[in-house]
């Protein structure tokens, strides 16, 4: 599939793809070396746990126009070259968090990731952790024909076991946010009357104190802020950015009671205090949440109590 | 053996499961040392489901900016669905819903709030005071983005109550007796490692969502595809009102993404290829703002006479796309005002609204039919003119109908039937559980030497799966196909058939290809890879397969209604008719149709004009 039809461009998919050999009763974790320093989970022994399975580069070459989403053009490929491409997707705009990966080397979704933000030209390309290759072997940019964008490479999220191709295991992280209790926990004696029935009115709450925790409440736990970070995805104990603006989300909420807890939960080695403020967290979060400077607060709420 | 399985974990399912955990039985029977064993099943990651996607609001008359009154709530959702609403299930909508909508913000909602502290609302469309005279206030609402804060809330609450998750499996069978009494379990696939399951359950909730996969333009997630409908069809049970789906007027063309009616409110104008503001036409009084079903009607009428334009993303493709015009809105205004309708326009159509005309399509965007349910949940057959209930069998949410909506759905309505009619099925489960728990240890060992049904459906089920995963030769026409294209092809074949209006002719030939064209294809699919983990092709294999035998019962119900009532237009039947058809279409998988009443209890059919 060459030239130019309508308008069209072509773009080459440059795709890390994993199919995996069938599990022969090996449970997960089932490793008595398996390194388990971090209560909250095993991120750093999970994401090194490869499964095995076949490993290689595929590349798909295909008719697009630069406006289309790279979601638009794996669903293409599915369709017309390779139904068995597999990655995560289903609202296609960008709200249910469900299809993070690496693009070109940086986490983000599919579905907001714009074939003419992220094609480049051929020569450049970068390896699996982002990297340009320099040195003596870099080839010069060849020069381009003029309906072809690039290529744009595609792995799995950084940071968490690949399962098939571009599907990652993300249970981590959840169990990360689930360990931090992230749910209301109000005062009853507001919600229940003294018969104990539910109280029919609402916590009050104005709209400057929605205002500490509205933005951190929409955090879509997509995982792109735990992929960018050098300290979660290169395997260090650390519980993620993710689970901490879970945490900030309640310690901001006036409605939660259970602020003292919340801030000795995270108040750890492997909570904020592994985290080295170097805010690449902050730079693909598809909600707009500043990642980095959220758990620089928290920090600093924490450190001052 | 579980106690209860739901399938499903959007807001339906996940609020049958905290409506069940804490409701008083179930205290008790916690309370006495008798845990029950209880599995939600879904086949995303629950945080993914797409009660996530809803942004306007969830209606209660709870009166926190104006005065508002449940009767008045009532009204409006009975007239807003054309008179084809259950109105003893419509009165509980409107009379409980402040409650719901309570029980959310004690739950965490981070809903926009009155200086004042108290839940914000918001006018919307066909909310009234005073029985349909002017706007009321009625939708609560979170910014624009009240779905997700309902989902992200119900499931950090099941988090709290410990809920066991199944997620990523994918129901597919639902089990019941031989004689469609009483429900036995469910078939599941892992689809982590390709596995079968038997589930043996006591009871079953179904909460699986809608089905706007159906059509080629659909504002749903590529996950709506009408499972839990179609796994009720092919248990033999039936698919009550299936002929009627409501398309939003303001798809942003093919992609099918919402663009708010608030774009018209604020001053945007449809025109058609000739530049024609065109809905002066067809409704003179309301024009631009006239109802959903009335504009997407316009749209289409306009498309049909050869004056649409295409998607300029496709200039060779078909003409099925108006011009939504917002060039007349100030550019700051308009991006104050519509904040995500711009972003989404220039995210998705590369376009400037404030320069550029932006191309529109109506989208499909919700079932008012589905799973025929009663009040409490539970679902029935309708069998010689009564309802003769499944034991065991809930349902809840869009994939099931328990005719709150009639022919046509309120804006803020469907998050309230889904958290309002879930929690209470959810507590009728939790009497059916507490009756007879699973681990009471004082109960008889229960005699199961019958056939095991459940386990037979599985053992069918692998080897189906075992058939799929065997590689086809290259140059097998099978070979060329596959669930995806094949689902393309569907939502085209149900768009000329149905999408938005609807004749004898254009129904027969869409049955006629869905029945000799797209069947044998479905049936002859196999996946490309061997290797069953995470094998995404399989599952859309069987996603597809319910998708058209539910298009069928969705064709057939609307070839049996020979009338035009709220979303469904006939052409050839273009009246509303109450003498033959203020009745509920009851659909099996075989295409037969029967006939139930509508409720009426308070409010005898009037016309429906806004």
């Amino acid at each position: 599939m060459n030239g130019k039809e309508n308008g069209m461009n072509t773009v080459t998919l440059r795709v890390n793809r994993f199919t995996p050999r069938p599990e022969r009763g090996r449970e997960r974790g089932g490793s008595p070396f398996a390194r388990k320093s971090s209560p909250f989970g095993d991120s750093g022994a999970s994401a090194r746990r490869r499964p095995r399975g076949k490993q290689w580069v595929q590349e798909y070459t295909l008719s697009v126009r630069p406006e289309d989403t790279v979601l638009d053009c794996l669903l293409t490929i599915k369709r017309t070259i390779d139904p068995t491409l597999a990655f995560r997707y289903s609202c296609g705009h960008g709200i249910c968090g469900s299809d993070a990966v690496a693009i070109n080397g940086t986490p983000t979704l599919l579905c907001t990731a714009m074939v003419r933000d992220w094609a480049k030209p051929a020569g450049t390309q970068v390896d699996n952790e982002g990297f340009r290759h320099t040195g003596d072997d870099f080839q010069p940019v060849p020069a381009q024909d003029g309906d072809d964008l690039g290529v744009i490479e595609l792995a799995a999220l950084p940071g968490f076991p690949v399962r098939r191709d571009l599907v990652a295991d993300i249970d981590q992280m959840l169990d990360q946010i689930k360990k931090l209790k992230p749910y209301l926990q109000a005062n009853d004696d507001l919600a229940t009357t003294e018969d104990g029935k539910i109280d029919a009115f609402e916590y009050l709450q104005n709209p400057q104190q929605l205002a500490k925790y509205e933005l951190l409440s929409n955090c879509i736990a997509c995982g792109t802020c735990e992929g960018s970070c050098p300290v979660y995805a290169g395997g260090e104990a650390f519980i993620g950015p993710a689970a901490l603006i879970a945490a900030s989300r309640f310690i901001n909420d006036s409605r939660d009671m259970q602020t003292a807890a919340r801030m000795d939960a995270i108040d750890s080695a492997d909570g904020i205090a592994a985290c080295q403020s170097v805010r690449a967290c902050s730079r693909e979060c598809p909600r707009g949440i500043d990642v980095g400077e959220e758990i620089w607060q928290l920090i600093a709420q924490i450190k001052e109590r | 053996m579980y106690d209860a399985v739901i399938v499903g974990a959007g807001a339906a399912g996940l609020s049958a499961a905290l409506g069940m955990l804490r409701s008083e039985r179930m205290r008790q029977m916690r309370a006495s040392g008798i845990e029950p064993n209880v599995l939600v099943i879904s086949k995303l990651q629950p945080l993914r489901s797409h009660t996530g996607a809803a942004e306007g609001g969830i209606a209660a008359s709870l009166g926190n900016i104006e005065k508002d009154d449940w009767h008045w709530h009532y009204y409006d959702t009975v007239k807003g669905g054309d008179w084809l609403v259950d109105q003893d299930a419509a009165k509980l909508l409107a009379q409980e819903a402040p409650a719901t909508v309570i029980a959310l913000e004690h739950a965490g909602v981070a809903f926009s709030r009155t200086e004042d502290g108290h839940i914000a609302q918001r006018r919307f469309g066909g909310h009234t005071k005073d029985f349909g005279k002017e706007p009321v206030r009625r939708a609560a609402y979170a910014a624009d983005r009240i779905g997700h804060q309902i989902l992200f809330s119900l499931w950090q609450q099941c988090v709290a109550e410990g809920v066991e998750f199944a997620e990523e499996w994918y129901v597919t069978d639902l089990v019941v007796s031989e004689d469609h009494d009483k429900v036995e379990g469910v078939v599941a696939f892992d689809t982590h490692k390709g596995e079968t399951h038997a589930i043996h359950a006591r009871n079953v909730l179904v909460a699986t969502g809608g089905a706007g996969r159906l059509f080629h333009t659909t504002s749903n997630s590529w996950d709506l595809t009408g499972d839990g409908m179609a796994l009720a069809l092919s248990a033999g049970l039936q698919l009550e009102d299936g002929e009627f789906v409501q398309f939003h007027p303001t798809g942003l063309a093919h992609t099918g993404i919402l663009l708010s009616e608030a774009a018209r409110a604020e001053g945007g104008v449809l025109r058609n290829a000739d530049g024609e503001a065109f809905m002066e036409r067809y409704a003179p009084w309301h024009a631009d703002l006239a109802a959903r079903d009335v504009v997407s009607r316009s749209i289409m009428a306009e498309i049909d006479a050869g004056r649409g334009v295409a998607d300029p993303k496709n200039p060779e493709g078909p003409k099925d796309c108006v011009w939504l015009d917002m060039t007349g809105i100030d550019a700051d205004h308009m991006r104050k005002v519509l904040p995500q309708v711009v972003e989404t326009i220039e995210k998705y159509a590369n376009l400037d609204p404030a320069h550029d005309y932006v191309p529109v399509k109506p989208t499909a965007h919700y079932t008012m039919g589905g799973i025929p349910i009663t009040t409490d949940g539970e679902v029935y057959r309708w069998t010689d003119g009564g309802r003769a209930i499944v034991e065991g069998l809930f349902a809840a949410g869009e994939c099931s109908c328990v005719s709150v909506h009639g022919a046509n759905r309120l804006g803020g309505n469907s998050l309230l039937d889904a958290c309002l009619f879930g929690t209470r099925s959810g507590k009728a489960l939790a009497q059916r559980v507490a009756d007879d728990p699973v681990n009471d240890p004082t109960a008889e060992p229960s005699d199961e030497t019958g056939i095991d049904k459940v386990r037979q459906a599985a053992d069918e089920r692998s080897a189906q799966i075992r058939d799929l995963l065997v590689q086809l030769p290259e140059d097998d026409e099978a070979a060329q196909d596959n669930p995806y294209r094949l689902l393309a092809d569907l939502g085209s074949v149900m768009e000329r058939a149905v999408a938005v209006r609807c004749d004898q002719r254009s129904i027969e030939q869409g049955l006629h290809t869905l029945n000799d064209e797209l069947t044998p294809r479905a049936e002859a699919l196999h996946a490309h890879s061997d290797s069953s983990a995470f094998n995404q092709e399989i599952t859309a294999i069987w996603e597809v397969r319910h998708l058209i035998e539910l298009g069928k019962a969705v064709l057939s119900a609307s070839d049996a209604r020979h009338e035009s009532r709220g979303s469904l237009k006939r052409l050839d039947f273009p009246e509303r008719d109450d003498e033959h058809f203020l009745a509920h279409s009851m659909t099996d998988v075989t295409g037969q149709v029967s006939w139930q009443s509508v409720h009426i209890v308070d409010m005898p059919p009037k016309a429906r004009e806004y």
